[in-house]
Protein backbone atom coordinates (compact mmCIF):
# COMPACT_ATOMS: atom_id res chain seq x y z
CA UNK A 1 0.00 0.00 0.00
CA UNK A 2 1.62 3.40 -1.30
CA UNK A 3 1.23 6.14 1.19
CA UNK A 4 -1.24 7.79 -1.54
CA UNK A 5 -3.87 5.10 -0.61
CA UNK A 6 -2.71 3.68 2.63
CA UNK A 7 -5.72 4.65 5.46
CA UNK A 8 -5.12 6.92 8.36
CA UNK A 9 -4.74 4.18 10.75
CA UNK A 10 -1.74 2.61 8.56
CA UNK A 11 -0.14 6.37 8.06
CA UNK A 12 -0.58 6.41 12.37
CA UNK A 13 1.73 3.07 12.46
CA UNK A 14 4.06 3.62 9.76
CA UNK A 15 4.84 6.65 11.96
CA UNK A 16 6.07 4.54 14.38
CA UNK A 17 8.18 3.31 12.05
CA UNK A 18 9.73 6.41 11.12
CA UNK A 19 8.51 6.65 7.71
CA UNK A 20 8.64 10.09 6.90
CA UNK A 21 6.48 10.02 3.66
CA UNK A 22 3.79 8.58 5.39
CA UNK A 23 3.93 11.63 8.32
CA UNK A 24 3.90 13.88 5.60
CA UNK A 25 0.78 12.21 3.83
CA UNK A 26 -0.90 11.68 7.08
CA UNK A 27 -0.11 15.59 7.98
CA UNK A 28 -2.15 16.63 4.45
CA UNK A 29 -4.88 14.17 5.14
CA UNK A 30 -5.40 15.71 8.54
CA UNK A 31 -3.56 19.08 9.38
CA UNK A 32 -6.84 21.23 8.47
CA UNK A 33 -8.93 19.16 10.64
CA UNK A 34 -6.83 19.53 13.49
CA UNK A 35 -5.87 23.31 12.78
CA UNK A 36 -9.80 23.65 13.29
CA UNK A 37 -9.75 22.15 16.62
CA UNK A 38 -6.30 24.14 17.42
CA UNK A 39 -7.96 27.07 16.14
CA UNK A 40 -11.48 27.11 17.48
CA UNK A 41 -10.36 26.33 21.51
CA UNK A 42 -7.30 28.75 21.38
CA UNK A 43 -9.36 31.80 19.12
CA UNK A 44 -6.34 33.13 17.76
CA UNK A 45 -4.18 32.14 14.65
CA UNK A 46 -0.73 32.67 15.67
CA UNK A 47 -1.22 30.37 18.67
CA UNK A 48 -3.38 28.01 16.64
CA UNK A 49 -0.16 27.54 14.03
CA UNK A 50 2.27 27.03 16.81
CA UNK A 51 0.05 24.99 18.76
CA UNK A 52 -0.96 22.48 15.24
CA UNK A 53 3.23 22.00 14.95
CA UNK A 54 3.75 20.96 18.76
CA UNK A 55 0.65 18.70 17.88
CA UNK A 56 1.86 17.43 14.90
CA UNK A 57 5.84 16.83 16.74
CA UNK A 58 3.97 14.82 19.24
CA UNK A 59 1.84 12.86 16.88
CA UNK A 60 5.48 12.01 15.21
CA UNK A 61 7.02 11.45 18.45
CA UNK A 62 4.08 9.28 19.92
CA UNK A 63 2.42 7.60 17.44
CA UNK A 64 2.96 4.42 19.14
CA UNK A 65 0.66 5.48 21.61
CA UNK A 66 -2.64 4.75 19.12
CA UNK A 67 -4.05 1.39 19.71
CA UNK A 68 -5.60 0.64 16.19
CA UNK A 69 -8.73 -0.32 16.77
CA UNK A 70 -9.39 1.13 19.71
CA UNK A 71 -11.50 4.28 18.50
CA UNK A 72 -11.35 5.83 14.79
CA UNK A 73 -7.72 7.00 13.61
CA UNK A 74 -9.16 10.24 12.93
CA UNK A 75 -11.28 11.21 16.83
CA UNK A 76 -7.61 9.48 18.16
CA UNK A 77 -5.84 12.72 16.11
CA UNK A 78 -8.19 15.61 17.01
CA UNK A 79 -8.33 14.29 20.96
CA UNK A 80 -4.64 15.11 20.44
CA UNK A 81 -4.69 18.08 19.03
CA UNK A 82 -7.99 18.95 21.67
CA UNK A 83 -5.93 17.62 24.35
CA UNK A 84 -2.90 20.15 23.18
CA UNK A 85 -4.79 23.15 23.05
CA UNK A 86 -6.37 22.74 25.88
CA UNK A 87 -3.53 23.14 27.96
CA UNK A 88 -2.05 25.64 25.72
CA UNK A 89 -5.14 27.55 27.06
CA UNK A 90 -5.40 26.80 30.88
CA UNK A 91 -1.50 27.73 30.65
CA UNK A 92 -1.76 31.18 29.65
CA UNK A 93 -4.02 33.98 31.60
CA UNK A 94 -7.30 34.77 30.97
CA UNK A 95 -8.19 36.93 28.39
CA UNK A 96 -11.59 38.24 26.28
CA UNK A 97 -12.28 34.95 23.86
CA UNK A 98 -14.08 37.69 21.48
CA UNK A 99 -11.99 37.88 18.90
CA UNK A 100 -13.57 36.51 15.63
CA UNK A 101 -11.50 33.76 13.59
CA UNK A 102 -12.37 33.84 9.77
CA UNK A 103 -12.82 30.26 9.07
CA UNK A 104 -12.03 28.89 5.27
CA UNK A 105 -14.75 25.92 5.48
CA UNK A 106 -12.66 22.71 3.27
CA UNK A 107 -13.64 19.07 2.70
CA UNK A 108 -14.11 16.79 5.43
CA UNK A 109 -11.39 14.58 4.56
CA UNK A 110 -13.31 11.60 5.77
CA UNK A 111 -13.26 8.74 3.54
CA UNK A 112 -17.06 6.85 3.90
CA UNK A 113 -16.74 4.20 6.45
CA UNK A 114 -14.86 7.08 9.15
CA UNK A 115 -17.94 9.19 8.04
CA UNK A 116 -20.32 6.36 8.69
CA UNK A 117 -18.75 5.54 12.46
CA UNK A 118 -18.83 9.58 12.80
CA UNK A 119 -21.93 9.88 12.23
CA UNK A 120 -22.82 6.91 14.48
CA UNK A 121 -21.52 8.79 17.27
CA UNK A 122 -22.60 12.27 15.82
CA UNK A 123 -26.50 11.07 15.71
CA UNK A 124 -25.75 9.31 19.40
CA UNK A 125 -24.12 12.37 21.12
CA UNK A 126 -26.46 14.63 19.46
CA UNK A 127 -29.94 12.72 20.79
CA UNK A 128 -28.47 12.67 24.10
CA UNK A 129 -27.40 16.33 24.61
CA UNK A 130 -31.13 17.09 23.22
CA UNK A 131 -32.54 15.33 25.91
CA UNK A 132 -30.85 17.80 28.06
CA UNK A 133 -32.12 21.43 28.62
CA UNK A 134 -30.61 23.58 26.26
CA UNK A 135 -28.60 26.08 28.30
CA UNK A 136 -26.97 22.66 29.66
CA UNK A 137 -26.34 20.71 26.18
CA UNK A 138 -25.00 24.17 25.29
CA UNK A 139 -22.81 23.90 28.30
CA UNK A 140 -21.37 20.66 27.59
CA UNK A 141 -21.09 21.26 23.91
CA UNK A 142 -19.19 24.52 24.97
CA UNK A 143 -16.73 23.15 27.12
CA UNK A 144 -15.70 20.15 24.31
CA UNK A 145 -15.53 22.09 21.52
CA UNK A 146 -14.17 25.64 23.05
CA UNK A 147 -12.58 24.27 25.62
CA UNK A 148 -14.22 26.62 28.27
CA UNK A 149 -13.46 26.13 31.94
CA UNK A 150 -15.53 25.94 34.94
CA UNK A 151 -14.88 29.36 35.37
CA UNK A 152 -15.86 30.63 31.71
CA UNK A 153 -19.09 28.62 32.03
CA UNK A 154 -20.10 30.07 35.32
CA UNK A 155 -19.55 33.77 34.00
CA UNK A 156 -20.74 32.84 30.46
CA UNK A 157 -24.26 31.79 32.20
CA UNK A 158 -24.14 34.29 34.99
CA UNK A 159 -24.19 31.72 37.94
CA UNK A 160 -22.18 31.49 40.80
CA UNK A 161 -18.89 28.56 40.07
CA UNK A 162 -19.94 26.10 42.79
CA UNK A 163 -23.56 26.29 40.91
CA UNK A 164 -22.24 25.56 37.45
CA UNK A 165 -20.23 22.90 38.73
CA UNK A 166 -22.86 21.21 40.16
CA UNK A 167 -25.36 21.61 37.33
CA UNK A 168 -22.59 20.76 34.74
CA UNK A 169 -22.18 17.24 36.85
CA UNK A 170 -25.88 16.19 36.99
CA UNK A 171 -25.53 16.79 33.59
CA UNK A 172 -23.03 14.78 32.90
CA UNK A 173 -24.66 12.11 34.99
CA UNK A 174 -27.81 11.86 33.05
CA UNK A 175 -26.04 12.35 29.54
CA UNK A 176 -24.17 9.39 30.23
CA UNK A 177 -27.47 7.26 30.91
CA UNK A 178 -28.36 8.09 27.99
CA UNK A 179 -24.91 7.28 25.50
CA UNK A 180 -24.88 3.95 27.29
CA UNK A 181 -28.33 2.86 26.49
CA UNK B 1 -20.08 5.21 40.44
CA UNK B 2 -21.79 8.23 39.36
CA UNK B 3 -18.99 10.47 40.96
CA UNK B 4 -16.41 8.63 38.89
CA UNK B 5 -18.30 8.51 35.87
CA UNK B 6 -18.91 12.74 35.72
CA UNK B 7 -15.18 12.76 36.73
CA UNK B 8 -14.23 10.71 33.71
CA UNK B 9 -16.29 13.21 31.75
CA UNK B 10 -14.78 16.52 33.71
CA UNK B 11 -10.89 14.59 32.84
CA UNK B 12 -11.89 14.37 29.29
CA UNK B 13 -14.00 17.78 29.29
CA UNK B 14 -10.63 19.32 30.66
CA UNK B 15 -12.80 20.94 33.30
CA UNK B 16 -10.47 19.78 36.31
CA UNK B 17 -7.86 22.19 38.64
CA UNK B 18 -3.89 21.33 37.41
CA UNK B 19 -4.08 19.24 40.93
CA UNK B 20 -7.31 17.34 40.46
CA UNK B 21 -6.41 16.58 36.44
CA UNK B 22 -2.96 14.78 37.74
CA UNK B 23 -4.69 13.01 40.88
CA UNK B 24 -7.26 12.05 38.42
CA UNK B 25 -4.70 11.13 35.82
CA UNK B 26 -2.96 8.70 38.13
CA UNK B 27 -5.83 6.91 38.87
CA UNK B 28 -6.68 6.03 34.79
CA UNK B 29 -3.16 4.35 35.20
CA UNK B 30 -4.41 1.80 38.10
CA UNK B 31 -7.94 1.98 37.65
CA UNK B 32 -8.68 -0.02 34.49
CA UNK B 33 -12.36 0.30 35.34
CA UNK B 34 -12.30 4.26 35.59
CA UNK B 35 -9.61 4.09 32.31
CA UNK B 36 -12.59 2.34 30.33
CA UNK B 37 -14.98 5.67 31.22
CA UNK B 38 -12.61 8.19 30.34
CA UNK B 39 -11.92 6.18 26.98
CA UNK B 40 -16.00 5.69 26.64
CA UNK B 41 -16.47 9.30 26.82
CA UNK B 42 -13.57 10.43 24.71
CA UNK B 43 -15.28 8.14 22.33
CA UNK B 44 -18.97 9.57 22.57
CA UNK B 45 -17.80 13.20 22.64
CA UNK B 46 -16.12 12.25 19.48
CA UNK B 47 -19.19 12.35 17.61
CA UNK B 48 -18.90 16.30 18.43
CA UNK B 49 -15.60 16.64 16.26
CA UNK B 50 -17.78 17.18 13.18
CA UNK B 51 -18.37 20.69 14.56
CA UNK B 52 -14.84 21.37 13.93
CA UNK B 53 -14.25 23.35 10.94
CA UNK B 54 -11.75 22.06 8.44
CA UNK B 55 -9.60 25.18 8.04
CA UNK B 56 -6.09 24.36 5.71
CA UNK B 57 -3.39 25.98 7.55
CA UNK B 58 -0.58 27.79 6.05
CA UNK B 59 1.43 26.01 3.57
CA UNK B 60 4.97 27.12 5.33
CA UNK B 61 3.60 25.37 8.36
CA UNK B 62 4.89 21.64 6.92
CA UNK B 63 8.60 22.28 6.64
CA UNK B 64 8.75 23.87 10.26
CA UNK B 65 7.02 20.76 11.43
CA UNK B 66 9.41 18.39 9.59
CA UNK B 67 12.22 20.34 10.76
CA UNK B 68 10.77 20.05 14.16
CA UNK B 69 10.14 16.94 14.26
CA UNK B 70 12.88 14.79 12.52
CA UNK B 71 15.90 17.42 13.61
CA UNK B 72 19.30 18.40 11.70
CA UNK B 73 20.87 15.03 11.18
CA UNK B 74 24.20 15.63 10.61
CA UNK B 75 25.42 14.64 7.02
CA UNK B 76 27.79 11.93 6.36
CA UNK B 77 31.01 13.51 4.69
CA UNK B 78 33.31 9.96 4.29
CA UNK B 79 36.36 11.87 6.03
CA UNK B 80 38.12 9.30 8.45
CA UNK B 81 39.42 10.94 11.50
CA UNK B 82 36.19 13.03 11.64
CA UNK B 83 34.80 10.33 13.83
CA UNK B 84 37.57 10.47 16.37
CA UNK B 85 36.31 14.30 16.89
CA UNK B 86 34.43 14.32 20.32
CA UNK B 87 32.45 17.20 19.85
CA UNK B 88 30.78 15.76 16.72
CA UNK B 89 29.65 12.70 18.63
CA UNK B 90 28.30 14.95 21.17
CA UNK B 91 26.67 17.05 18.40
CA UNK B 92 25.56 13.86 16.88
CA UNK B 93 23.80 12.89 20.09
CA UNK B 94 22.04 15.89 20.30
CA UNK B 95 21.18 15.81 16.86
CA UNK B 96 19.54 12.28 17.18
CA UNK B 97 17.11 12.90 19.99
CA UNK B 98 14.92 13.77 17.07
CA UNK B 99 16.15 10.12 15.21
CA UNK B 100 13.63 7.34 14.93
CA UNK B 101 12.88 5.74 19.16
CA UNK B 102 10.27 3.56 19.53
CA UNK B 103 9.01 3.19 23.30
CA UNK B 104 8.30 -0.82 23.02
CA UNK B 105 5.02 -1.91 25.54
CA UNK B 106 2.86 1.13 24.22
CA UNK B 107 2.92 -0.54 20.87
CA UNK B 108 0.43 -1.32 18.31
CA UNK B 109 -0.60 -4.50 20.22
CA UNK B 110 -1.04 -4.17 24.03
CA UNK B 111 -3.93 -1.62 25.45
CA UNK B 112 -3.43 0.19 28.09
CA UNK B 113 -2.72 0.70 31.34
CA UNK B 114 0.60 -0.90 31.69
CA UNK B 115 2.21 -2.15 34.53
CA UNK B 116 5.52 0.29 34.20
CA UNK B 117 7.97 -2.10 35.74
CA UNK B 118 6.91 -4.77 32.85
CA UNK B 119 8.64 -2.46 30.48
CA UNK B 120 11.11 -0.26 32.25
CA UNK B 121 14.08 -2.76 31.20
CA UNK B 122 13.33 -2.60 27.61
CA UNK B 123 14.13 -0.13 25.48
CA UNK B 124 14.39 0.50 21.30
CA UNK B 125 15.95 2.33 18.85
CA UNK B 126 15.62 2.99 15.10
CA UNK B 127 19.24 2.98 13.97
CA UNK B 128 19.12 5.09 10.74
CA UNK B 129 20.49 7.76 8.58
CA UNK B 130 19.31 10.71 6.06
CA UNK B 131 20.87 9.20 2.36
CA UNK B 132 21.66 5.72 3.86
CA UNK B 133 19.54 2.77 3.45
CA UNK B 134 20.91 0.48 6.07
CA UNK B 135 18.16 0.45 8.65
CA UNK B 136 18.38 -1.61 11.89
CA UNK B 137 15.92 -1.39 15.21
CA UNK B 138 17.80 -2.41 18.15
CA UNK B 139 15.61 -3.71 21.23
CA UNK B 140 17.94 -4.00 24.89
CA UNK B 141 16.57 -5.75 27.22
CA UNK B 142 17.96 -5.55 30.93
CA UNK B 143 17.41 -9.29 31.52
CA UNK B 144 19.64 -10.23 29.80
CA UNK B 145 22.08 -7.33 29.47
CA UNK B 146 22.23 -7.32 25.54
CA UNK B 147 21.18 -5.72 22.81
CA UNK B 148 19.12 -7.71 19.95
CA UNK B 149 19.86 -6.01 16.76
CA UNK B 150 17.39 -6.79 13.58
CA UNK B 151 18.74 -5.52 10.39
CA UNK B 152 15.33 -4.02 8.57
CA UNK B 153 17.25 -2.90 5.26
CA UNK B 154 20.81 -2.61 3.88
CA UNK B 155 22.87 -4.77 1.72
CA UNK B 156 26.57 -5.51 2.01
CA UNK B 157 29.16 -3.54 0.72
CA UNK B 158 32.70 -5.30 -0.75
CA UNK B 159 35.63 -5.45 1.76
CA UNK B 160 33.52 -3.31 4.08
CA UNK B 161 31.99 -4.22 7.46
CA UNK B 162 29.57 -2.83 9.43
CA UNK B 163 30.52 -1.82 13.62
CA UNK B 164 28.03 -1.09 15.78
CA UNK B 165 28.82 1.92 18.81
CA UNK B 166 27.64 2.49 21.85
CA UNK B 167 27.98 6.12 22.73
CA UNK B 168 27.01 8.37 25.96
CA UNK B 169 27.61 12.05 25.57
CA UNK B 170 30.74 12.49 27.29
CA UNK B 171 33.07 9.36 25.91
CA UNK B 172 34.38 8.72 22.87
CA UNK B 173 32.28 5.57 21.46
CA UNK B 174 33.00 2.04 22.60
CA UNK B 175 32.84 -0.63 20.39
CA UNK B 176 30.17 -3.40 20.49
CA UNK B 177 31.83 -5.40 17.34
CA UNK B 178 30.95 -5.97 14.22
CA UNK B 179 27.63 -7.14 13.24
CA UNK B 180 26.15 -9.13 10.06
CA UNK B 181 24.85 -7.17 7.43
CA UNK B 182 21.23 -9.21 7.39
CA UNK B 183 18.69 -11.09 10.38
CA UNK B 184 18.85 -10.75 13.71
CA UNK B 185 21.81 -11.09 16.10
CA UNK B 186 22.46 -10.61 20.23
CA UNK B 187 25.37 -8.26 21.15
CA UNK B 188 25.77 -8.06 24.55
CA UNK B 189 26.90 -4.55 25.97
CA UNK B 190 30.01 -3.97 26.72
CA UNK B 191 31.45 -5.23 30.15
CA UNK B 192 32.98 -1.78 31.33
CA UNK B 193 31.60 -0.55 34.77
CA UNK B 194 30.37 2.45 33.53
CA UNK B 195 28.28 1.30 30.64
CA UNK B 196 24.29 1.35 30.59
CA UNK B 197 22.05 1.11 27.83
CA UNK B 198 19.81 3.80 29.40
CA UNK B 199 17.40 7.47 28.02
CA UNK B 200 19.78 8.99 25.88
CA UNK B 201 22.02 6.02 24.94
CA UNK B 202 23.08 6.41 21.40
CA UNK B 203 23.91 3.69 19.17
CA UNK B 204 25.37 4.23 15.62
CA UNK B 205 26.46 1.63 13.01
CA UNK B 206 29.74 2.75 10.87
CA UNK B 207 31.42 1.25 7.38
CA UNK B 208 34.77 -0.19 9.07
CA UNK B 209 36.96 -1.97 6.87
CA UNK B 210 36.88 -5.67 7.11
CA UNK B 211 36.99 -7.25 10.52
CA UNK B 212 36.24 -3.69 12.76
CA UNK B 213 37.80 -0.23 13.05
CA UNK B 214 41.55 -1.13 13.23
CA UNK B 215 41.92 2.11 15.49
CA UNK B 216 39.61 1.17 18.32
CA UNK B 217 37.49 4.66 17.44
CA UNK B 218 35.16 4.57 14.12
CA UNK B 219 37.42 5.39 11.33
CA UNK B 220 34.42 5.08 8.53
CA UNK B 221 30.73 6.65 7.54
CA UNK B 222 28.20 6.50 9.52
CA UNK B 223 25.36 4.74 8.26
CA UNK B 224 23.02 4.53 10.93
CA UNK B 225 22.31 6.01 14.59
CA UNK B 226 19.33 6.20 16.82
CA UNK B 227 19.03 7.20 20.08
CA UNK B 228 17.16 5.39 22.94
CA UNK B 229 14.25 6.94 25.61
CA UNK B 230 13.03 6.00 28.62
CA UNK B 231 9.51 4.93 29.00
Amino acid sequence: MTPATADISELISRCVLRDRAAFRTLYERTSAKLFGVTLRILKDRTEAEEALQEVYVKIWQRADRYVPGGYSPISWLVAVARNHALDVLRARKPQADDIDVALDIADSGLNPEQAAVASGEKSRIDRCLGELETQKAEAVRGAYLDGYSYEELAARYDVPLNTMRTWLRRSLIRLRECLSA
Amino acid sequence: MDGDRALAAEYVLGLLSPADRAATGRRLDSEPALAAEARLWQSRFSGLDAEFDVVAPPSRLLAAIEARAFGDAPKATGLANWWNNLALWRALTAGAAAVAVIALGFGLTRPAPLDPSAVAVQLVAALEQEGSATKFLALYDGATGSVRLTAVSGEAVADRDLELWYIDDTDAPVSMGVIPVSGRTEVPLPREAQIKFEDGTVLAITLEPKGGSPTGAPTGMIVAAGQAVAI
